[in-house]
C-alpha cells in the first residue's frame, strides 16, 4: 500500500468520526500531515518506519504491532496524526479553539474575589507561617 | 541602542586580558551578579553555553504550537538535542533535571511563578528537627528579594497571610481567570488557604518587558516577551554598565595557582578552540547540575576528587522537589488554554510540619491551565498527567474524543510542589561515557525520591482531590511523583560554616578557593517548597553586594 493510503488508514483508526466530530480523513490530507511532519523533522525517519506496512494487518493491529516493536515510529505515526487534526480549522471550529490567543484585560481592574468576599475568608481564617525571629 | 547591538558590543573578546569578575552562566543568578558588579564599575565577563533567545522561534501565537514546543522546547535536555545544551545521564535517577542553556538560562523555559521561600524555609533543624538551619533569616533576605521583584517586574497580590507582612508587589495581579476561580473555589469549601498567583509576568508594559496578554506559552517561551527573563530584564542594563557576554562560550574548566586561588577558566568558544578567561574572581551560576559539574571537571591532578570539594560535599545532597498533579475536569467551561501559565492560585495550606501526618514539612499548590486539545488529550508526549501504562487504545479511536470533549476547555491542574530533604546519596556525578558535543563529561544523577516525599505527596494527593471534588470535578487524573519534574536543582555545593562540611560559606565563597563563588541554588542548605527563582536571585545580590562592599579586602591570585 502507497505510505498516504496507509497514513489515512491508520488515522482513520487513531481519530474516526465521533458525534460532532469528524474523522481524520474526512478534513485532513496526507499533505497536511506531511507539513507537519516539516515542523518536526526528526520524527521523519519513525514516521517513514510507521508506514511500512504489512498489508494482511489491519490498521489496529499495525498499531498494535508498532506499540509493542518499534515506540519510535508509534510515537511518530500518533504525533503527526493527533497534531496534524487538531491544528485544522474546522476541527478547531468545532471545538470551540481560537488557539493560543491574546487577551485583552484591565491590569487594574477589582478582581472578583475582592468583591465577592471569597479572599476576606482567607485572611478570617487568620495567619499561617511559623515566625522565626529569635531562633 | 537595542538589545542586539549592544550584546554585540559585549561579546568583543579583548585577547589575554584579566578582567575582576568571571562569571559562568548568564541565567537569573548570573545575570544579577553580572549587572549589579558592572555598576559597581568592575570589569565582568560572562561566559554562557547556550545563545541569545530568538523570539520569532517561540511558536505559542502560531498553530503549529504544540507540535513543535514537545520537541524544541522541551524542558529536558536530552529530548530537545540542541548541541547547546548538554546531556544528562538520567539511568540512575526517579526524576529528569530540566533546565535551558541560553541568556537568560532555564527560566527561558520557567513558569514564572514567583514565590519567596518562607520563614520556616530557613529554620528547619530549629524549628522541625531536620536537616540545617540557613546561616541567615527570612527577614535578612527580604530586602533583597523585594529590591530583586522590582528589577524583575513581579505582578502579585500583598497580604497574604500565610507569609509575614510586606509592601505590594511592582504591578497588580494578572487576572485569575476561570481556572483560578475555580482552584480558588475548592479551597474555600474546605476552608482552606489559597491566594491570587504571584508571577513573573508584568500586567504592565516594563523596560523591555510588555505586558502580558495570557498567551498561556510561558512554559515554551513567551512569544510576546512579557515573561520576565534576564535577557530583558537584566542584560540590556547590564551591558549599558559594560558586562561583556560571551555567547556559546562552554567553560571546561576553573583553573588555580599553585596557592590554590583560582586565576579564570578556560572554556570551548563557538569553533570548537579552548580559549583562557583570566579573572581576579570567578562566580559559578551555572545551576544545581552544571555547577558541580564544573568543579568535578576542575581541579586538576592536585584535586582528583574535583576543585574546592576537600570536604567531599560536592555533587551531594541533591534536591529536585518531587512532584504530583492532578488534571480535574468540570462541566462548565474554564477556557483553560488561557494563561498565565503562570500560577493562576497558590495554596500553603500544607506548607508546614504537622507529624500526625507521618512526615515533616510540606508542600505548595499552584493551580494552572490545562493547555491545548494535544496535551489534555493524554495521548502523546510526556505531559505530566498521562497514565504511563495501558493500552494505546485508551488513548485513541472514541475515547479520545471524549477525552478532549470532557478535558479541554474545561479542566486545570494543581501541581504540588513537595519539599525535598538532603540526602548525601542523591547527586550528581561525571558520566563515565555520556559526553556533551565539546566531549566533555555529561553529568550523571544519582537520586531516589525518599519515604518522606513519597508520604509527602500522598497526603497532598489526597487532599487535593478533597478540594477539586468539592468543586464539582466529573474527572480526576493524578500522576506522581512525576519523572520530567525536576525543575528546581538545588544543595550540590552546600552553604555553611564548618570547610569539612560544607563548600561555600554564607556570602557564596568556597572555603577551599576564596575567590571562587557559587551563586546558584547549589549553596541552598534545603529545598523548601516553593518554586525557587526568586531566592535565588535573592541570594545572588546579598552575595554580590557584600563582594561588592568587601572588593578590597578580598583575596586574589
Ligand atoms: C520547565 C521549567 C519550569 C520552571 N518553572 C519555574 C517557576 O515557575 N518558578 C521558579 O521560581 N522557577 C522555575 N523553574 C526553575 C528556574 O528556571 C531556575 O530556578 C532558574 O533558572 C535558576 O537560575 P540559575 O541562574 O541558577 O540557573 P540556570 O537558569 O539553569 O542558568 C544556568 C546557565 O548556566 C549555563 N551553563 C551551565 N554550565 C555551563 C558551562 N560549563 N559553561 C557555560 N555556561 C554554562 C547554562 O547554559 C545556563 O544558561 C523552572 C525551570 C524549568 C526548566
Ligand atoms: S501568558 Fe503572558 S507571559 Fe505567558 S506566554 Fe502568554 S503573554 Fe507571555
Amino acid at each position: 500500500m502507497s505510505q498516504d493510503k496507509t497514513f489515512l488508514a491508520l488515522a482513520d483508526f487513531l481519530i474516526p468520526a465521533h458525534g460532532e466530530m469528524p474523522a481524520f480523513g474526512s478534513v485532513c490530507s496526507f499533505a497536511d500531515a506531511q507539513k507537519a511532519l516539516d515542523f518536526r523533522v526528526d520524527l521523519k525517519e519513525g514516521f517513514d518506519r510507521g508506514l511500512d506496512a504489512d498489508p494482511a494487518l489491519s490498521a489496529e493491529a499495525h498499531l498494535e504491532k508498532l506499540n509493542k516493536e518499534d515506540g519510535a515510529a508509534f510515537s511518530a505515526v500518533t504525533t503527526i496524526a493527533i497534531c496534524t487534526y487538531y491544528m485544522n480549522p474546522r476541527v478547531r471550529e468545532l471545538l470551540g479553539y481560537p488557539g493560543q490567543e491574546s487577551v485583552q484585560y484591565d491590569s487594574k481592574a477589582t478582581q472578583i474575589y475582592l468583591t465577592d468576599g471569597s479572599l476576606g475568608h482567607v485572611l478570617a481564617r487568620g495567619r499561617k507561617y511559623r515566625p522565626t525571629p529569635g531562633l | 541602542m537595542n538589545v542586539e547591538s549592544l550584546s554585540e558590543r559585549g561579546a568583543r573578546a579583548r585577547r589575554d586580558e584579566e578582567v575582576d569578575v568571571a562569571i559562568v552562566g548568564a541565567g537569573p543568578s548570573g545575570s544579577v551578579a553580572a549587572l549589579h558588579l558592572a555598576r559597581a564599575g568592575l570589569s565582568v565577563v560572562v561566559l554562557e553555553q547556550g545563545e541569545w533567545p530568538e523570539y520569532n522561534d517561540y511558536t505559542g501565537a502560531r498553530p503549529e504550537h504544540e507540535l513543535v514546543s514537545t520537541k524544541l522546547w522541551h524542558p529536558n535536555p536530552n529530548v530537545r538535542d540542541n548541541p547547546n545544551d548538554y546531556p544528562v545521564d538520567t539511568s540512575t535517577t526517579d526524576i529528569n533535571p530540566l533546565m535551558f542553556a541560553g541568556v537568560g538560562g532555564s527560566a527561558t523555559l520557567y513558569g514564572a511563578q514567583w514565590m519567596h521561600f518562607l520563614p520556616s524555609d530557613f529554620r528547619v533543624r530549629s524549628l522541625d528537627g531536620v536537616a540545617e538551619d540557613w546561616p541567615f533569616s527570612y527577614e535578612d533576605l527580604l530586602p533583597y528579594q523585594l529590591e530583586i521583584e522590582r528589577e524583575v517586574g513581579v505582578s502579585g497580590l500583598a497580604g497574604d497571610p500565610a507569609f509575614p507582612p510586606r509592601g505590594p508587589y511592582p504591578f497588580p495581579a494578572l487576572p485569575i481567570g476561570s481556572v483560578g476561580l475555580r482552584g480558588a473555589l475548592g479551597m474555600e469549601r474546605m476552608g482552606w488557604h489559597w491566594w491570587p498567583g504571584s508571577n513573573a509576568i508584568p500586567s504592565e508594559k516594563f523596560g523591555e518587558l510588555n505586558a502580558c496578554v495570557r498567551r498561556g506559552t510561558c512554559l515554551t517561551g513567551c512569544p510576546e516577551g512579557a515573561k520576565s527573563t534576564t535577557d530583558r530584564s537584566h542584560w540590556p542594563l547590564a551591558l549599558k554598565a559594560g558586562a561583556r557576554l560571551v555567547t556559546r562560550a562552554r567553560v571546561k574548566e576553573v583553573e588555580t595557582n599553585e596557592q590554590g586561588l583560582a586565576t579564570g577558566v578556560v572554556y570551548v568558544d563557538a569553533n570548537g578552540r579552548d580559549r583562557r578567561q583570566r579573572a581576579k574572581l570567578v562566580i559559578l551560576c551555572a545551576n544545581g547540575v552544571g555547577t558541580p559539574r564544573l568543579l568535578l571537571m576542575s581541579g586538576g591532578a592536585k584535586n582528583p576528587d574535583g576543585l574546592a570539594n576537600s570536604s567531599g560535599m560536592v555533587g551531594k545532597r541533591l534536591m529536585m522537589h518531587p512532584f504530583a498533579s492532578i488534571l480535574a475536569s468540570y462541566e462548565d467551561p474554564l477556557d483553560s488554554w488561557r494563561g498565565p501559565f503562570g500560577q493562576q492560585v497558590y495554596s500553603l495550606e500544607f506548607y508546614e510540619t504537622d507529624e500526625r501526618r507521618g512526615f515533616v514539612r510540606g508542600s505548595k499548590w499552584n493551580c494552572m491551565p490545562s493547555g491545548g486539545p494535544v496535551g489534555v488529550s493524554g495521548a502523546i508526549g510526556s505531559k505530566v498527567y498521562v497514565a504511563e501504562e495501558g493500552r494505546f487504545q485508551d488513548f485513541w479511536g472514541a475515547n479520545l474524543h471524549e477525552n478532549v470533549a470532557r478535558r479541554f476547555g474545561h479542566s486545570l491542574i494543581w501541581g504540588i510542589v513537595g519539599e525535598d530533604l538532603p540526602e548525601e546519596n542523591n547527586q550528581v556525578v561525571l558520566s563515565k561515557d555520556l559526553v556533551d558535543s565539546d566531549g566533555l563529561p555529561a553529568p550523571q544523577i544519582v537520586y531516589k525520591v525518599n519515604e518522606n516525599s513519597n508520604r509527602l505527596l500522598q497526603f497532598n494527593i489526597d487532599r487535593c482531590l478533597e478540594s477539586v471534588h468539592a468543586a464539582g470535578a466529573i474527572e480526576t487524573l493524578v500522576s506522581t511523583p512525576v519523572r520530567e519534574s525536576g525543575w528546581h536543582l538545588i544543595g550540590t555545593t552546600v552553604m555553611g560554616d564548618d570547610p569539612r562540611r560544607s563548600v561555600v560559606d554564607q556570602w557564596g565563597a568556597c572555603h577551599d578557593v576564596p575567590n571562587l563563588y557559587i551563586m546558584d541554588a547549589s549553596t541552598f542548605p534545603t529545598s523548601g517548597a516553593t518554586n525557587p527563582t526568586a531566592t535565588i536571585m535573592a541570594v545572588a545580590l546579598r552575595n554580590t553586594r557584600r563582594m561588592i562592599a568587601e572588593r578590597r579586602n578580598q583575596k586574589v591570585a
